[in-house]
């Protein structure tokens, strides 16, 4: 058995100050390192959110072509691929599905609302494209509360989730996912849709 | 009888099992949010605790702090140090979430894997917590190190 022995009576504190040290030196040096990598990341996440009122921002940033076309595989090449702008990412039917049915996001229709009002998928928000500034007021709490976004529209060539994704993006939100394949193709597929009057 | 279980509870072997457990699990959780800064950011913001432009640099920071931490305490370099990181964030994933159930938000507890197979923040989760809470203090108390050089610096007791 070792004897032990008695420490004087400021070891006790300057132990804790060297533990605190420690913390801190770890708690600052994850942060530079985080800041660092984000800085070189192609996915850098902005650290500030841009203002509502800038310009779109170039698409040329996004990590590499996706198929917006023709309800086929969001992988499958297509010689007219249009690039997802920065901020917002593809996700297939069978991830938007698994997402909807764990409710881990928010359904935003992109469409026009009259299409919205005939058929829509279950519990999606209206934001169109060509009336966003006047359906978004009335959406914004839901959008904030959800953890992430899942935009549509028709499919085939449509466009109009990726101007509603990038004006979202310009906002400040993140983990804004574009359905690519688009509403139709969803519907065809059997997944749950809502119809008029039903919610 | 007591000494026994002080014993055991300051054994290398416990610590050991200790900083494996907290480690490993913030070096899994940590990984993909740290290559998904957005997602665990959305997450963030889903708790409504932090200004909007605080969001992004939690996004940013807090998965390589987790990362860092838990890496140190598996291989048990400042093994006290990390295990009070530890302890301070898992005191604020408690309190942050213990918040967000008391408001009746239903959300992501940006846990585990951003989008698919997340968990949904509940009591449960919270208990977890504070089970890895407390036994950080064993590490506080008892640190042990994998590493040899580091062995014979350690205190036997507190």
């Amino acid at each position: 058995m070792r004897p032990r022995h008695h420490a004087p009576a400021n070891s006790g504190h300057s132990d804790a100050l060297v533990v605190i040290a420690g913390a801190l030196a770890i708690v600052i040096g994850a942060s530079a390192l985080g800041l660092a990598v984000n800085h070189l990341s192609p996915r850098r996440l902005p650290l500030f959110p841009v203002p509502a009122a800038g310009q779109a921002r170039s698409s040329a940033a996004a990590p590499g072509p996706r198929s917006l076309g023709g309800g086929g595989s969001p992988t499958a090449a297509a010689p007219a691929a249009i690039p997802l702008p920065k901020g917002l990412e593809a996700i297939s039917i069978g991830e938007a599905r698994a997402a909807y049915d764990k409710q881990l996001a928010l359904f935003l229709d992109a469409r026009p609302a009259d299409q919205y009002a005939e058929a829509r998928i279950p519990g999606a928000v209206s934001l169109p494209a060509d009336a966003f500034d006047d359906h978004f007021p009335d959406a914004a709490d839901k959008i904030e509360a959800s953890p992430f976004l899942v935009i549509y529209c028709e499919g085939g060539d449509c466009s109009d989730a990726i101007h509603v994704g990038e004006r979202l993006f310009e906002y400040g939100f993140l983990g804004i996912r574009i359905m690519v394949d688009g509403f139709d193709p969803w519907a065809t597929a059997g997944n749950p849709v809502s119809k008029g009057s039903q919610p | 009888m007591r000494n026994r279980g002080a014993a055991i509870l300051g054994h290398p072997a416990t610590g050991g099992l200790c900083r494996l457990l907290i480690g490993g699990i913030f070096l899994y959780t940590a990984l993909p949010k740290v290559l998904r800064p957005d997602d665990f950011a959305r997450l963030v913001s889903g708790y409504r605790l932090l200004y909007p432009d605080l969001v992004a640099l939690a996004g940013v920071t807090m998965p390589w702090i987790e990362l860092i931490t838990g890496a140190f305490l598996v291989i048990g370099l400042i093994p006290r140090s990390s295990a009070l990181v530890a302890a301070v964030l898992l005191a604020a994933f408690m309190a942050a979430g213990a918040l967000a159930l008391l408001r009746g938000l239903h959300i992501s507890c940006g846990c585990f894997f951003p989008l698919m197979g997340d968990h949904t923040l509940g009591w449960d989760l919270l208990l977890r917590d504070a089970v890895l809470l407390i036994l950080t203090l064993q590490i506080l108390a008892w640190p042990s190190s994998f590493l040899p050089c580091l062995r014979k610096s350690a205190p036997s007791s507190p």
